[in-house]
């Protein structure tokens, strides 16, 4: 097998795509998981594996230095990276929701000030109902801003929902809902068609 | 308010020493081979009228062009591509020359922002040709064979693969379906994006699961001949059955002209639907993390210049080779960029000096004055 370069989110979703790639028969070494080392092989040696920040997984994979990637479908939307999507894994799941502090309606705003870490998802979703908003765009606890004032509401990635409830917060909709997906460099799908239709074929049993 | 002189507008930069000579060496390679199959070099207009390549590329390309305003206040645009320019050409300047008309280039185009991000550039230089007047399986072969000599040439004549496909296929099943524009632009953008879960969830209003389960198979067909067959299992409509039937009789070409290793079909590929017609294809090289090619059949584009006729072309990234050559440090062959070695000539009166410059340049000698 020729050698792909596989770039994996780190963070919530890192444990469980190594999980699902060792059943797919790339296992990484626990001590290799475990190390500093920035890029990692599998045992038999024939993929690398380069964990990054989410984020990052669709830079490398746009720019050809990873073949593919796993990363959340949240990522990939806010992304817009030209990459191919061809698998959704049936890791990371997430939901992608507008929410507000319970008992407050955004109806009847002139702007609705939206405090998120995905500017351009949100402006799609209320561009698309016409809703003119102010995006404040944040980096991290981002359920802070309706609290404090600083935005009507958030558009935030929601799991379990408990830190919404637990800081009086409500969901008044939900975007979108997915779950990881494997995300391929085009001309890697040309190129690598073999090993990465493969690799496609071992997650497949694993996936929806 | 003063800007810092030294600074160069994002996406432009210089291109010099080595570098400037690859590309020199690259561009002269392709225009030798292009001459070689007949096609002669036209230059366009670097600034021309904004309406040419909107009406030509359609508005989602064009409008990526950077626009200024003439004298008279129409609009201009420094040219996105060149196609639309030679197809104006054809149908104009060259309306009543011999058929089929055989047109090349090797020229700047800009673009106001990138088309991905991963791509930097906003001035590219494409090198293209353009063959106008002839739909035949001939014409259709002629483009493939000159792109794969091009590469061949260059030395990357093991790296490259050419992926085929036919918008016909695409067009017959979106027709089945009675989409309108907007729907069927984005059923075009979950295939192009190979996005099965989607296109699933997208069509399930639209079509029966019958359907349903032939649209998301275009997604993940790519291959040799045999993608063709298991197409052809799924996908039955008459005009998508065409489209099959033309790659068909065109990949038999291929395989007889011993080059089916470079190529494959890929039915994924959807890009561009509005502008072509038939035949498309990109062009891939191993290194590079995106295509350094396209092309494709565009028959209803003269038309838009009152003489509708068949047309057929292909554009290459020059950058994207030269980055591709620099990269591999490799022996080129034939496309090496060396530099000759230089005699240095002195003298403090000047018009001895130039004298003996002018000898020597006289025997073609690579000289370097001292000042």
């Amino acid at each position: 097998m020729t050698d792909l370069t596989i770039a994996i989110a780190k963070g919530r979703l890192q444990a469980e795509a190594f999980e699902l790639l060792a059943h797919a028969g790339l296992r990484v070494s626990s001590d290799a998981l475990s190390s500093r080392r920035l890029i990692l092989e599998d045992e038999a040696g024939c993929c690398r594996f380069i964990p990054v920040k989410p984020s990052d997984v669709p830079v490398y994979v746009e720019h050809g230095i990873a073949d593919c990637g796993i990363v959340g479908r949240d990522v990939l939307l806010e992304s817009e990276a030209d990459v191919l999507q061809p698998l959704a894994l049936e890791i990371g799941r997430c939901r992608v929701a507008v929410a507000a502090r319970a008992g407050i309606s955004l109806d009847g705003l002139g702007v609705v000030r939206v405090a998120t870490k995905y500017p351009r998802i949100a402006a799609e979703h209320f561009g698309a109902r016409g809703i003119p908003v102010e995006l404040i765009e944040l980096s991290g606890s981002v359920e802070l801003a309706p609290l404090l004032g600083l935005a009507d509401c958030i558009v935030d990635l929601v799991e379990t929902g408990r830190t919404l409830s637990e800081n009086g917060l409500a969901m008044l909709e939900v975007i979108t809902e997915s779950t990881a997906r494997l995300i391929v460099n085009r001309a890697s799908y040309q190129l690598k068609a073999g090993p990465i239709s493969q690799l496609i074929s071992s997650l497949k049993e694993k996936s929806i | 308010m003063s800007e810092a002189l030294s600074q160069i507008p994002g996406g432009l930069r210089y291109y010099f020493g080595r570098e400037a000579r690859l590309r020199r060496s690259i561009e002269d390679t392709a225009m030798s081979v292009l001459d070689g199959w007949s096609y002669e070099e036209i230059t366009t207009p670097t600034v021309d009228y904004y309406s040419l390549f909107d009406r030509a590329m359609g508005h989602s390309e064009s409008h990526h062009a950077f626009r200024f305003t003439d004298t008279d206040g129409r609009l201009l645009a420094l040219r996105p591509d060149v196609t639309s320019a030679v197809a104006r050409a054809a149908a104009t300047l060259f309306a009543s020359s011999e058929r089929p008309l055989r047109l090349c280039y090797a020229a700047s185009v800009f673009r106001q922002q990138p088309r991905t991000r991963a791509e930097w550039r906003r001035e590219l230089t494409q090198i293209g040709c353009e063959l106008t007047g002839a739909n035949t399986l001939a014409a259709d072969v002629e483009l493939l064979v000159i792109a794969s000599e091009i590469l061949d040439r260059l030395g990357l004549g093991e790296d490259f693969v050419i992926t085929l496909n036919d918008v016909e296929i695409f067009n017959g099943v979106a027709a089945n379906l009675e989409l309108d524009a907007s729907a069927r632009d984005e059923m075009r953008q979950l295939i192009d994006a190979r996005d099965a879960v989607e296109l699933e969830r997208f069509l399930t209003p639209h079509a029966s699961a019958g359907d349903r389960r032939a649209f998301v198979r275009l997604t993940q067909l790519a291959g040799k001949r045999d993608t063709l067959d298991k197409a052809r299992g799924v996908i039955t409509n008459p005009r998508s059955v065409n489209g099959l039937d033309h790659l068909e009789s065109l990949w038999r070409v291929i395989e007889s002209l011993g080059l089916a290793d470079h190529f494959e079909i890929d039915l994924g590929d959807v890009s561009r639907l509005d502008y072509y017609t038939g035949l498309t294809f990109k062009v891939y090289v191993a290194g590079a993390g995106a295509r350094i090619g396209s092309g494709g059949r565009y028959d209803a584009l003269t038309a838009k210049f009152g003489k509708a006729e068949p047309a057929i072309g292909f554009v290459l990234d020059l950058e994207a080779l030269a980055d591709l050559l620099v990269v591999r440090k490799r022996d080129l062959g034939s496309i090496r960029a060396p530099q000759r070695e230089a005699s240095r000539v002195s003298n403090d009166d000047p018009a001895l000096l130039f004298q003996e410059a002018m000898n020597r340049r006289a025997e073609d000698a690579r000289i370097r004055v001292c000042m």
